[in-house]
């Protein structure tokens, strides 16, 4: 490992062999003890990695291409399973639809409220601990609790989200039973926890230098001017990695669904995770179920390879130096 | 059916079976991928091995119930002392993954709880068929249990040995009635006189409803086969919900919310509260009637000042109603079948069946026990409800048929009547849609 490779790099004095390699340097005893002991620590991981994920990950593509109820043998069908889900299933395409919706509006609403409040809370007021602390709490709500508060939150007379409403004259939709209204009310409900995001980008705040803000205040620039020159450049890092994450996470968004709508009404707010959930082991599709997974497995891939290649173009790192 | 089973979907509450099912569904996909498929065995009774005497026995439910298993397998020990059982309660959210994967990975139980699932198991060669052991018990199936007998049949061969059963009822605010100035239901009460009763019992000004709905399938299947229709054909299993019959049924069902506004819709419901359906918002004197299961028996007699009694459920033109019932049944892997069926064959009898009753946990299944005094006058319930209503709705209970695709027939069901229940479409299209949606996931038997 580098370990080897650190000893064995061209230029650093060792003498090219006669088969034009440098020959394997014999590896000094206190670095074969680091070695193994790298390899004793790292072993829980790589056991655990490959039982509980690279194994069954394998497991599941060969089950995608069989028919399986988990009781009787799998039964070979190839693609079919994939060729339903594209062409002949009901609902898999609405489900599709469902989840980028929900996935492409919820993020990067999310990102932009998390940075207006860490922006917001990054301004010397009182209580700014206090304000912190409330920010952060959400997120620290098990998602359960939050479909409960929620519930109430949206029920359609009663609850306080519609009666706010009613106040300024304007009548609030049936938010969970309504096929127009439960995606909104979805994504609603996503951005009460984006104080997660708020504090790595608080973080990353206090992380800029000073004398950024200084020069920027010496040339004239305007608060606003100094937030989209200097802040949001700085964080731009920080914000990449909010992106990915929050793409990875709302495809895979499973329990506010599965709690709060069941999916319905008929399918309105069905997401992929839990129809792969249905399809698995409550149907006992587990190869249908799996084809799911891996058709999202790809279509998260493609959103997180899309964000990276366009990284390049408005992600800065603070050692890099632009033309 | 166990209480925690039975959310409507009319008013979908956020359901303990569905919170933890989340959180369970990591783990059991984890298990599951572990093990490879587990194999079918012939159909035929297996071989016992009178050796195997550690016996395990799977159940679903909450601290009650428990309770009143453990009860039962104690008097079991008693009776069977060279064997060993263990009681195995796992919490109804994720019942039916875990012997999924018990069963999977060839860990299965010897004794096992099931509902409405057993066919998921039986029509994949996972339970013992047992008319060989219940002729040579002599145990009498329609004698002792009534029609629940046949419940758990199928492809011509008997899979399961009912437990516990006991017909939906009508609940009702004797209170609300009598400042009304009605009867009080009986058994003869029709549409009609259901219907009446309900609009008297109507008071928008005080928010008051005179039933708490049909929404929730073992309501509204029970008035389709009290018209003279099926929503699964009770020979094949396939769909006939777009019947005129059933048409009828649902066409009526759905005016007792829009047209009579005598039930609150799930939009009404979700204004009273959080987690708030029929059961509750009848303890809360909001509906004067509703329709459930035994249950309720333990929930309303725990509410100070409600003064409530019990009736059969009204009829149609033919009497039906659903039942909420469980049965006992043999994995295929079990290895000691033998035992594992004597251990049942006393779990369903009148003696092992009466801490069900001593405990109020449930309707017992044995008839005999279900009309004696120790179900139906019990010491645990001070109020003084008729539990006879549960022995006379007994011949009257219809069960639809069990098809290895339940839950995907749930699933259909809910995503099909959704609008319907929120008075957006017509009977006749949302039969029709459901039928061909229907057609898609079950596969007839014959």
């Amino acid at each position: 490992m580098t370990v080897v490779d650190a000893a064995a790099v061209p230029g650093r004095g060792t003498v090219p062999g006669p088969a034009g390699r440098p020959p394997r340097a014999k590896m000094p005893p206190h670095r074969r003890k680091e070695a193994l002991l790298f390899y004793l620590f790292i072993s829980p991981w790589v056991i655990g990695f490959l039982a509980f994920l690279l194994g069954p990950m394998i497991f599941s593509i060969y089950l995608s291409f069989t028919e399986w109820d988990s009781f009787t043998p799998p039964r070979w069908v190839g693609l079919e399973n994939y060729i339903t889900l594209l062409t002949d299933d009901p609902i898999f395409w609405k489900v599709m639809g469902n989840t980028a919706y929900y996935a492409i509006i919820s993020v990067p609403l999310g990102m932009a409220v998390s940075l207006f409040i860490a922006n917001l809370l990054n301004k010397k007021v009182r209580f700014r601990k206090l304000f912190r602390t409330l920010v952060y709490l959400p997120h620290l709500i098990p998602i359960v609790a939050v479909a409960l508060i929620f519930q109430m939150v949206f029920a359609p007379g009663a609850g306080p989200l519609n009666q706010a409403l009613s106040l300024v004259g304007i009548t609030g939709p049936n938010w969970l039973m309504d096929a127009a209204w439960v995606k909104p009310a979805l994504i609603l409900m996503s951005l009460w926890q984006a104080g997660g995001g708020t504090i790595l980008l608080l973080a990353g705040m206090n992380g800029i230098p000073k004398e950024l803000y200084e020069a920027a205040e010496i040339d004239g620039a305007s608060s606003m001017r100094q937030f989209w020159s200097v802040t949001f450049p700085q964080l731009t890092p920080v914000i990449f990695f909010n992106l990915i994450m929050g793409i990875i996470g709302s495809f895979q968004v499973f329990a506010q669904v599965f709690i709060l709508t069941g999916g319905g009404p008929d399918n309105a707010s069905q997401m992929a995770v839990p129809m792969l959930f249905d399809e698995a082991f409550r149907f006992y599709h587990m190869g249908y179920g799996s084809a799911i997974a891996w058709i999202l497995f790809v279509v998260i891939m493609a959103f997180t390879a899309l964000a990276f290649a366009t990284s390049g173009r408005w992600v800065f790192y603070e050692s890099e130096v632009r033309s | 059916m166990s209480r925690t089973r039975s959310t409507s979907p009319i008013s979908r509450t956020v359901s303990r079976r569905s919170l933890l099912a989340g959180a369970g569904a990591a783990g059991a996909g984890l298990g599951l991928a572990a093990c490879g498929g587990g194999s079918g065995g012939d159909g035929g009774t297996p071989e016992s091995d009178p050796d195997h005497k550690d016996l395990v026995m799977t159940v679903w439910g909450g601290e009650a119930d428990k309770i009143a298993y453990q009860a039962r397998v104690d008097l079991a020990k008693e009776k069977f002392p060279d064997y060993t059982i263990t009681l195995q309660l796992i919490p109804s959210e994720n019942y039916e993954q875990k012997v999924q994967t018990m069963i999977s990975s060839k860990t299965g139980p010897d004794i096992m709880q099931v509902a409405e699932n057993v066919n998921v198991y039986s029509s994949k060669q996972q339970l013992v068929p047992l008319d060989d052991y219940i002729s040579a018990a002599g145990l009498d199936m329609a004698a002792t249990f009534g029609p629940v007998g046949e419940n758990y049949r199928w492809d011509g061969k008997t899979y399961g040995i009912p437990d516990r059963s006991g017909a939906m009822v009508l609940y009702y605010n004797k209170d609300l009635f009598d400042a009304a100035g009605i009867e009080y239901p009986t058994a003869d009460w029709d549409w009609d006189t259901f219907l009446d009763a309900a609009k008297a019992l109507t008071d928008p000004a005080k928010g008051q409803f005179g039933y708490g709905g049909v929404g929730w399938w073992p309501q509204w299947f029970s008035l389709v086969a009290q018209n003279g229709g099926a929503v699964l054909d009770p020979e094949t299993g396939a769909p006939s919900v777009n019947s005129p019959e059933a048409v009828e049924a649902l066409q009526w069902a759905q005016d007792l919310y829009f047209t009579h506004k005598v039930a609150p819709t799930a939009v009404d419901y979700s204004n009273m509260g959080p987690e708030m359906g029929a059961d509750g918002a009848f303890q809360q004197g909001l509906v004067a009637m509703n329709s459930t299961g035994f249950w309720a028996v333990g929930g309303n007699a725990g509410i100070e000042g409600l003064n409530w009694d019990i009736a059969p459920f009204f009829h149609g033109k033919e009497k039906a109603v659903s039942a909420f019932g469980s049965a006992l049944v043999i994995p295929t892997a079990a290895k000691n079948p033998q035992a594992s069926f004597e251990i049942i064959q006393f779990l369903t009898s009148a003696e092992g069946q009466t801490p069900i009753a001593d405990l109020g946990q449930d309707v017992p299944a044995n008839l005999e026990l279900q009309g004696s005094d120790a179900f139906l006058d019990p010491e645990w319930l001070e109020a003084d409800a008729n539990l006879e209503a549960f022995p006379e709705s007994a011949d009257m209970i219809f069960t639809p048929k069990f098809i290895p695709e339940w839950n995907e027939m749930q699933k259909s069901v809910d995503d099909a009547m959704a609008s319907f229940w929120l008075g957006e479409s017509d009977a006749k299209t949302t039969a029709d849609d459901l039928q061909s949606r229907l057609e898609r996931v079950i596969k007839p038997s014959e």
